[in-house]
């Protein structure tokens, strides 16, 4: 049934934990070991590793119909049969964002991707601390706002039904219920991969990832796929592209620090204990230092 | 056809004459006496006496498909079966699948899969009318073709066709779906009276708006295709301009209409895709396109419509292609 490709993955993630910086850096190894290497990435135009997985168009196209026609608790448990087949006019193999708990509430027990045919995920996290930070600077949201939200499990993307979007909703309730739901599931195997350890031991953690993914691993390419797709690189390349088409209206920059130690550093110890007090569970079973609770 | 004798209900719409057996009150009733259009039906089956289907490799889950057949199986609500461009069946999934959750799927995705079957052109657009021409609002699902609509009927234009609009070989815009579905925000900033106002379906927080006035019963010609495309993420705030851009490449419109065919998966699938390409084909050269950014609010976007026309294309705001523009516009043609 499926239309002849090259399988697909996901890259899944609690938004702001270097999902974009996977996909580019995919996107920069393929440019790298490609016959005929264009001078430069341009990250508006080459970035097309596949559709996020909440795409509406992207759906529309596998279920056949206009999704703005259910409501989320409708399309919760049919969002798994979208994705065996390819993308109509994609070509080679899929690497799919995705923002989205493995379940959610609507989804009967139901993954909200599809399993058939998928050869895995890789799941990307990134301390809750510094994950606020972020949060704060690209909704242009404070960063109570941000604690709540990943201390919420409500929490959603797209979350209202008043209105239509280019995106359909994406439940990810607390973050911590976020991470178990994609590393502790048993359908698709999983490479997890900590933001902090992208960014300390990139050549060995990148190195791993191209090996799980079965993308080319020759360590000088996969060395100079990381360099060019640094902080500071993707920050000019940024700045050449007027702008990153995944920025946000109210944000100054998609790519804006990158750094990790950020949130201990802006949040309040009683904004930290908080966090430890919710999350403290799966942050040790990570490595992922706190504060102790209140 | 043995079960036209339980059509009670007649419609004409796309071209055709639809007969069904439940009531689709979002297509215009048959009126016209002075041509026979084709007949198809729309009827009630058990879709376990359909005969078996081997799917191509084109095909979804949920959507099987060979040339000539098209089957949606959708849980909750129901299956459907779209078969040679003739007969539209269905089945609800269980008692509790009202009229209306059957018929949000049997207009569009049903009868646009019919309507590709006998070779139409149908394209994810809304059409509207003046002074007895048609202009056509291209863009996926949720890009505010309906919004645009609804601010456009306020200035005095008459929709034709909802959701999905058939352009025939000679350029003419057929009658078709007349309900705009407009989202609780969208209702609300446009100052309608949103509690009055039938929901899409039970559970959405989408409003129906069927037309007061009598609609055309003949095909209107098609004077301008716009593409609605994404606002520009560095727009000043507080912008109200409705800006276009005149899409001179015949490769890059072609490929644009060809992207805005109503679910070009269904076309390729059922062994329509080289028709369509032919047709897209005539039709930008016939036709001028242009892309068209709204204003990020409905009270912008009606501030911006009481000084332009969207029937005169130099009325409206020009936009010089940014670097992105043009490369992306390069990049289409070399695909």
């Amino acid at each position: 049934m499926s239309t002849p490709d090259n399988g697909y993955w996901y890259l899944a993630s609690y938004p702001k934990s270097g999902n974009t910086w996977c996909r580019v850096f995919i996107t920069e190894l393929q440019r790298l070991a490609g016959e005929e290497t264009p001078e430069e990435l341009n990250l508006n135009l080459d970035v097309e590793t596949g559709a996020i997985a909440s795409s509406r168009l992207w759906l529309d196209d596998q279920l056949g119909i206009n999704s703005c026609d259910l409501s989320f608790a409708e399309l919760d448990p049919l969002r798994g049969r979208a994705g065996e087949s390819a993308w109509l006019f994609a070509e080679g193999e899929r690497f799919h964002k995705v923002h989205d708990g493995f379940q959610s509430p609507d989804s009967r027990g139901r993954p909200v991707v599809s399993t058939a045919g998928c050869r895995g995920v890789v799941y990307i996290l990134r301390h809750p601390e510094d994950v606020a930070v972020s949060l704060s600077h690209f909704f242009s949201w404070s960063l109570e706002s941000c604690l709540n939200f990943l201390l919420d499990p409500s929490a959603a993307l797209v979350p209202s039904a008043r209105h239509g979007g280019h995106q359909v909703r994406q439940h990810m309730g607390r973050w911590d219920q976020h991470v178990l739901s994609w590393v502790d599931q048993q359908q698709l195997p999983v490479l997890v991969m900590r933001y902090e350890d992208m960014l300390v031991k990139g050549p060995e953690t990148f190195l791993a990832l191209t090996q799980f993914l079965g993308l080319p691993d020759d360590p000088s390419l996969v060395n100079q796929a990381l360099r060019n797709t640094s902080i500071e690189s993707l920050q000019k390349l940024e700045d050449q592209v007027g702008g990153f088409a995944e920025k946000p209206k109210g944000a100054e920059r998609f790519f804006r620090s990158g750094r990790s130690g950020e949130g201990a550093q802006q949040l309040t110890l009683e904004q930290r204990q908080r966090l430890a007090e919710g999350l403290q569970k799966v942050m040790r079973r990570f490595d992922y230092e706190g504060v102790d609770e209140a | 056809m043995s079960e036209l004798a339980n059509c009670q209900h007649n419609y004409g719409a796309f071209g055709l004459n639809i007969l069904s057996d439940i009531p689709l009150p979002e297509l215009p009733v048959h009126t016209s006496t002075d041509f026979s259009p084709a007949a198809v039906s729309i009827t009630a089956s058990s879709h376990e006496g359909w005969p078996s289907l081997e799917a191509n490799e084109h095909s979804t889950p949920s959507l099987q498909m060979a040339a000539g057949d098209w089957r949606l199986e959708l849980e909750g609500i129901g299956w459907f079966r779209a078969h040679a461009g003739e007969t539209l069946s269905y089945e609800r999934w269980d008692d509790s699948v009202s009229d209306r959750d059957l018929r949000t799927f049997l207009v569009t995705s049903g009868l646009a899969a019919l309507l590709i079957q006998r070779g139409a052109l149908v394209l994810q657009g809304t059409t509207l009318v003046r002074n007895g021409q048609a202009v056509m609002l291209l863009g996926a699902p949720a890009s505010g073709k309906s919004t645009l609509a609804c601010c456009l009927q306020q200035e005095g234009w008459q929709l034709l066709s909802s959701e999905l609009s058939v352009v025939s070989e000679q350029g003419l815009v057929w009658p078709g779906l007349q309900q705009l579905k407009l989202w609780h925000d969208s209702a609300v900033a446009l100052g309608l009276d949103w509690a009055q106002l039938p929901l899409v379906r039970r559970g959405l927080k989408r409003y129906a708006l069927l037309p007061e006035a009598d609609v055309s019963s003949q095909a209107i010609p098609l004077a301008l295709i716009y593409i609605i495309i994404g606002g520009n993420r560095n727009k000043e705030a507080g912008e109200c301009e409705i800006q276009t851009r005149h899409v001179k490449r015949q490769a890059v419109a072609l490929l644009r209409l060809r992207n805005n065919a109503y679910q070009p998966r269904v076309y390729r699938a059922m062994d329509q895709e080289a028709n369509l390409f032919l047709q897209v084909s005539a039709l930008a050269r016939r036709v001028h396109i242009y892309s068209l950014e709204l204003p990020d609010s409905v009270k912008r976007m009606q501030q911006a419509l009481e000084k332009v026309d969207l029937l005169i294309a130099g009325s409206l705001e020009a936009k010089p292609a940014t670097e992105l523009e043009a490369a992306a516009e390069a990049q289409e043609e070399a695909k």
